[in-house]
């Protein structure tokens, strides 16, 4: 129950909920008051600076600012009194002296041009500020603009950095009038170690900063010059962020955060900049056929110049080209000659035609997607040991904790609105930390930063494990409550001593020990991980370790505990949740089971297919080297540069009889193609996405897609019905409602739902349940309602270091680069940011190869051999490299290492034997 | 009118005894005169008997606000809740005219010292900070020295004076900002911040350094604290009128022929205060024109309301709508040109606006670029009374008290010298008509 407090507001007696401000309560009854260093969300606190909305308190001699004050009990508040009308009026008054003229101001809608006219202020009797006194414009950053002549020094834009998205690059010089926010240093924005998340931009009430795209030459804006808006999600990482698009001419102009479960109206540079990739002239417009003349498959092509290779071709052309490639394989060599490829980047509904696609019209389940190059080995270890493979509590439940976790994961660049949660928490005094081979930007905000060896996680973590059993700071009552097997794991940690474990993972014994008491003695923690942990040989285990960690501390379950590995792509988990796994149906039921599959083909009206798991990724690239497997159709998915040991990878795909790729560009992978369909971005088609916290969100058109290009959806139905299936679905709502009969992670979410609410979190309890951010409160979903423990034991990497390939070369990405880069790269702002293949090491390393930062080295590993430039970083191990993947030029793949991890089928991205040399 | 008194104040009375440096500062000239004796005793009193005297005592705080001393300090927590409680010593003294805390901290430091312990002590302090000006370099030493001499001879420190008490002090220089002097952007200078001054509520006493309650004082506010309870709050109070007890520290500076400091008791009248000790008004009482009384903030009075008038708070403030603040008393003469004096004033506030909150820091721009006309006679007569309204509409608007402080020099110019400014608009305008004429 919350307190309550009455007062009265203009005469009239009101109750209200203790805590809320003056002003909160006046907006909900209806009274306007003036605001401008005030936003009302909930992710700015109220800072009373501009004094726009004073309001008089009987008894006290200075008027108060609503934003900030709160009524006490028996408060006498008058805010419409001819003194504070008076006073708000002087302050719209005296900061109108110093804007820019209305129409040729930045921007014409600002909130503050509101706010002056809402109040009748048109004009100001006080003079100008002296000229020489306005900053000069400052145009150095690409996507946004600095003009601090409009600046009413309201504290947004330092709040916005500091507190919303704790990047500290913000802050105010200089005092009284010559107050005004400054990058680092009196540093330009583009020169400023900026992330550019925008966040400031969308906070600034005036157009001081502005996107640039909003922007003419001059200067001058409008941010209410737009068409339409449409409220959809972000196409790029699994934080699911809600963004508004702004179109405008049938193009996107800007986008803005709005008010989502998992952003609460933050983004960062890729969500708020990075839009533009879909409006490029690489963009795919007509089908294509690979010409009878065109020369040898490889990879060719250049995406602005395919004419040697490739005809255009109608749209039924295309679709019969490619379907009967694939019933002349399915006829003459079987079912099992041909396989698929979906895509995490697809809405739910476009995830779950796919793999029916395989399943229902090849008769076998030899359909996966990137998945297994992320995260396989992380939902091998959940399904396993705690019976579920989606996250046990959001992200933003470390709100509530007070130890948390983050291991094998760099959120600030690849999760960056996530991270801006940790580095809040850290700032309420949390303690974060932080285990990761490579330093990363949150050590900074860390209390314990473990920069272990690679590959070692499994000892460190075991060590720490060990510790807590050693020292009896295990949650005995919960152990006995929801788990088994706790004898085993005991014995087997047993082994694990902190003193022996420090020899092979190089982290101290005593910060080992130290950690173990940090996180036992946690009221609250949760354990957040990511490629890091999954992308070896040993992902499993890793895992393993993890979960056994949460679950001898009981960190599951409650607020602020829980086991989250960050997911990456904006739907790889609805992409796992529809089935999009070859061995599992939707909602990981097994394919094993005759019962599920019976259930499904009932649905699907329509005979058995097959009990046997399918082959995973690189299982069906070999397959298509022996030779089983002559056909592929491949949507969305960039193969020929995100699997391991790529030159491989490519082969096959050269290898191949008929290739359909489906895609947005022509991709490296589309090079290979034999008939190319031209697909729709995220924005340009409709369907629900689920984020890395189990939400499942509505996504919406916003734009045609160019020229005859086509909704995922569609394309897939029409192959279908090509291939005789009896597939009559005119819209992605329809194809929800069938979900929803064998998946009952969707009990209580409708399409109805979704377009009201945008989106509900699984599992929803009810049909006004929002959903439930924590999971598992009341046992598992396995036998007993118990949890595992699965003891795990130290393997090596697969590919070790020896005196040829000396250093370890490790594969990630960059803050403005998604995956394999073909969005990224053709996204003006982000490409002009990073526009180079990099990868960096230490300097002394960098110094003993006799190579200047930004010099070229070349990379040589067993499989391949690549030149890139070198950058110095002191994160970097002296005897490692750090290669991101987004470059084609230099593609990181060519060097990595196909092992597999046993269970998770994934390979070992994050270790391979380099050998550097200058270039 | 009630004042009966017409004498000095007497040698004996007065608390500060080396005000002008003559004698011995260091702690055995100190205690010569009397600091540190008995110290133990008075702390064994314990908490509420000292603020209880304080009360009686009558003392208003020195600092300019006069807000009644031990009644500040009975709003600090009786028990701790597990926060620990600071006193801070106001010792930012940068008010245009104020210039007596300084004379303390460098000739009579362990005053000061001594009411820094007894004060935290009543307050159930162990650490207190003294935040001192940033231009005050030697006062910083002397006061340091005073410190550190205290801690060796065991006065503060792990056993403050054998009294059990644990007690730390701190002197942190500031670095030359005015604003930090207000109460709470000290606080935020003090934790390493910018100095821009909080939003109030929460007040100190609930939430101040670090989020503690604090209590912030200035320095002759507490270094006053041992003599009072030495002497005794009957002792104080039989100084001064009613509610303006006490003896208190006059800086006079200006148009007398001998600017001084003084320890004079409370409700003096002016005209003794500047003929015993300073020597009479340059050019004699006729000559005088203004007096600003109790440091830049407050509005002037013109001279012929001043020469009866007492200097208290209350008589200052209620007869002539001025206030004492931190008397220090400016003194203008006939020769003066009061509009740029105040011009001057307003330029001073403009400099140290923090820029946080918009009446202050558009305000304070606009209001001294419009005196600069009113000075050369260059403005529009309706301009003064749109100045008097902007005046109205930052006082009381802002989120310190330096809005205020900006205004009301200008307010009492409008108020006291309307004529002088609209002869001056007057002359402008028929210099530049015969200009005209003669082209």
């Amino acid at each position: 129950m919350s307190q309550k407090v009455s007062f009265t507001l203009n005469g009239k007696k009101i109750e209200v909920d203790k805590g809320l401000t003056i002003w909160e309560i006046a907006n909900g009854q209806g009274i306007k008051i003036p605001h401008l260093c005030h936003k009302p969300t909930t992710a700015y606190r109220p800072d009373g600076n501009c004094r726009a909305c004073m309001v008089e308190i009987e008894g006290e001699r200075t008027l108060a600012a609503s934003c900030i004050r709160e009524p006490s009990e028996g408060m006498v508040v008058f805010t419409e009194t001819d003194r504070a009308k008076s006073s708000r009026k002087m302050v719209l008054e005296m900061l109108l002296s110093d804007q820019p003229e209305v129409n040729i101001s930045h921007d014409r809608s600002s909130h503050f041009w509101k706010m002056a006219q809402q109040n009748e202020i048109t004009e100001s009797r006080l003079p100008k500020i002296e000229k020489e006194r306005v900053p000069l414009l400052d145009d150095s950053h690409l996507a946004m603009r600095v003009n601090l002549d409009a600046c009413i020094q309201c504290g947004l834009c330092v709040r916005a950095c500091r507190e919303v998205q704790v990047n500290d690059v913000i802050g105010m010089s200089g005092r009284g009038h010559d107050a005004y926010p400054t990058f680092d240093l009196a540093d330009p924005m583009g020169e400023s170690t900026c992330v550019a998340c925008g966040e400031c931009v969308q906070a600034c009430p005036t157009g001081a900063l502005m996107p640039a795209t909003v922007l003419d030459e001059k200067q001058t804006g409008d941010s209410g010059d737009y068409d339409n808006e449409v409220k959809s999600v972000c196409p790029f990482c699994g934080v699911g962020c809600q963004v508004s698009l702004k179109i405008k001419d049938k193009r996107v102009k800007f986008v803005e955060g709005i008010d989502g479960p998992a952003n609460e109206g933050r983004l960062c540079v890729k969500g708020r900049f990075g839009f533009d990739y879909i409006h490029h002239d690489h963009r795919l417009t007509k089908p294509l056929i690979r010409r009878d003349d065109a020369p040898q498959k490889g990879l060719n092509v250049d995406p602005s110049n395919w004419q040697k290779f490739f005809r255009e071709a109608s749209w039924d052309e295309a679709l019969d080209f490619a379907a009967d490639g694939f019933k002349k394989l399915k006829d003459n060599q079987g079912g099992a000659s041909v396989a698929g490829f979906g895509s995490a980047k697809c809405t739910n509904e476009e995830a779950y035609l796919f793999q029916k696609f395989i399943r229902q019209g090849f008769g076998h389940n030899n359909v996966d997607h990137c998945t297994r190059l992320c995260h396989a080995s992380s939902v091998a270890a959940l399904m396993e040991n705690v019976g579920s493979a989606a996250v046990t509590a959001t992200f933003n439940e470390i709100e509530n904790s007070d130890v948390a976790i983050v291991i094998g994961a760099n959120p600030v660049e690849n999760h960056p609105v996530a991270a801006t949660y940790f580095k809040q928490f850290t700032k309420r005094g949390g303690k974060l930390i932080v285990m990761d081979p490579r330093g990363q930007a949150l050590k900074r905000h860390a209390s314990h930063m473990l920069q272990f060896r690679p590959g070692a996680d499994v000892s460190m973590l075991n060590a720490i494990m060990h510790v807590i059993v050693e020292e009896r700071l295990y949650d005995q009552q919960y152990i006995e409550a929801f788990t088994e097997n706790w004898e085993a794991e005991k014995n087997h940690l047993k082994e694990f001593s902190p003193e022996k474990m420090s020899e092979i993972c190089g982290i101290e014994a005593d910060v080992l020990r130290d950690v173990a008491r940090t996180f036992a003695g946690a009221k609250a923690g949760m354990i957040f991980w990511g490629m890091g942990v999954s992308q070896h040989i040993h992902g499993t285990d890793n895992s393993r370790c993890l979960i056994s960690l949460a679950l001898m501390t009981g960190q599951v379950g409650r607020p602020g505990t829980g086991l989250h590995p960050l997911r990456g792509q904006n739907n790889v988990q609805g992409a796992s949740d529809a089935g999009l796994i070859p061995m599992f149906l939707p909602d990981y039921q097994t394919v094993t089971d005759d019962g599920v599959r019976n259930a499904f083909t009932e649905v699907w009206n329509s005979g058995d297919f097959s009990s046997q798991r399918g082959l995973t990724v690189t299982e069906i690239m070999n397959a298509v080297h022996e030779g089983s497997i002559q056909g592929m159709y491949i949507l969305g998915e960039n193969p020929a540069m995100s699997d391991p040991d790529v030159d491989h990878a490519r082969d096959a795909l050269a290898k191949l009889n008929h290739l359909v790729v489906q895609d947005i560009f022509l991709t490296e992978t589309a090079n290979y193609a034999d008939v190319i369909l031209p697909a729709s971005a995220f924005a340009e088609k409709s369907g629900t996405v689920t984020n890395t916290n189990r939400q499942v969100q509505m996504g919406r058109k916003a734009v045609h897609p160019p020229g005859e290009a086509k909704e995922d959806w569609w394309i897939e139905v029409q192959l279908a019905k090509r291939m005789g299936l009896d597939w009559t679905y005119s819209d992605p709502s329809e194809v929800f409602a069938e979900m929803k009969l064998n998946m009952r992670s969707l009990d209580n979410i409708t399409w109805e739902r979704l377009i009201n609410e945008n989106a509900v979190t699984y599992p929803s309890l009810s049909k006004d349940d929002p959903g439930q951010a924590i999971v598992f409160g009341n046992g598992f979903p396995r036998q007993n309602g118990r949890a595992r423990f699965t003891p795990a034991s130290i393997i090596p990497p697969d590919d070790v270091p020896d005196s040829n390939y000396p250093m370890i070369l490790t594969t990630g990405r960059q803050l403005e680069h998604w995956h394999t880069g073909s969005m990224t790269r053709r996204a003006s702002v982000l490409d002009a940011v990073e526009p180079e293949a990099n990868c960096s090491m230490h300097p002394k390393t960098l110094r003993k190869l006799g190579v200047e930062p930004g010099g070229h080295v070349r990379l040589t590993t067993k499989r391949g051999s690549i030149v890139v430039m070198a950058r110095m970083d002191r994160a970097v191990s002296e005897d490692m490299v750090f290669l991101p993947f987004a470059y084609v030029e230099a593609a990181a793949n060519i060097l990595t290492n196909s092992a597999l991890d046993p269970y998770g089928k994934i390979p070992e991205f994050k270790f391979s034997a380099v050998k550097v040399v200058k270039a | 009118m009630e004042r009966i008194a017409d004498v000095m104040l007497k040698d004996q009375d007065r608390i500060f005894t080396n005000i002008y440096g003559m004698q011995d500062r260091s702690l055995s000239g100190a205690k010569s005169r009397g600091h540190w004796s008995n110290t133990r005793e008075i702390l064994k009193k314990g908490r509420d008997w000292i603020v209880d005297e304080m009360k009686a005592s009558g003392l208003r705080g020195r600092g300019g606000a006069g807000f009644p001393t031990g009644l500040k300090w009975s709003f600090m927590p009786k028990e701790s809740d597990g926060r620990p409680a600071y006193l801070v010593v106001n010792a930012d003294e940068s008010e245009p005219g104020t210039c007596k805390d300084r004379e303390i901290m460098r000739h009579d430091p362990h005053s000061l010292v001594e009411g820094c312990l007894i004060a935290s002590f009543a307050m159930n302090a162990h650490v207190c900070y003294i935040y001192i000006r940033g231009e005050y370099i030697r006062e910083r030493e002397a006061l340091q020295a005073a410190i550190d001499e205290a801690y060796e001879a065991g006065l503060i420190g792990k056993n403050a004076s054998k009294s059990g008490w644990k007690f730390d002090l701190f002197l942190h220089h500031g670095a030359g900002a005015y604003i930090c002097g207000e109460e709470t952007a000290l606080l935020e200078s003090l934790e390493g911040k910018k100095g821009m001054p909080r939003m109030k509520p929460p007040f100190p006493a609930g939430a101040g350094l670090y989020g503690c309650p604090t209590t912030v004082n200035n320095v002759e506010s507490i270094a006053v604290v041992p003599t009072i309870l030495r002497r005794g709050a009957d002792w104080f109070s039989s100084f001064g009128r009613e509610n303006n007890a006490g003896t208190k520290l006059f800086a006079i500076s200006g148009h007398v022929n001998h600017p001084c400091i003084i320890e004079e008791e409370m409700s003096i009248s002016f005209e003794e205060l500047i003929d015993k000790h300073c020597g009479g008004i340059r050019g004699g009482w006729k000559n005088l024109k203004a007096v600003i009384p109790g440091g830049s903030s407050v509005p002037c009075v013109r001279g012929e309301n001043m020469k009866d008038a007492l200097m208290d708070f209350d008589y200052l403030r209620g007869e002539l709508g001025s206030g004492l603040g931190t008397a220090a008393v400016i003194v203008m003469d006939q020769s003066t040109d009061i509009i740029k004096a105040i011009w001057r004033l307003s330029k001073f506030y403009k400099h140290e606006s923090c820029g946080q909150c918009t009446p202050c820091r558009e305000g304070t721009g606009w209001m001294m670029r419009v005196m600069e006309r009113l000075v050369n006679g260059t403005a529009d007569p309706a301009e003064i009374d749109m100045l008097l309204d902007v005046t109205k509409q930052v006082e009381g608007h802002t989120i310190c008290a330096l809005g205020d402080a900006a205004a009301w020099p200008i307010q009492g110019l409008i108020r006291n010298f309307r004529d002088e400014i609209e002869d001056r608009i007057k002359d402008q305008r028929s210099v530049q008509n015969i200009a005209v004429a003669a082209q």
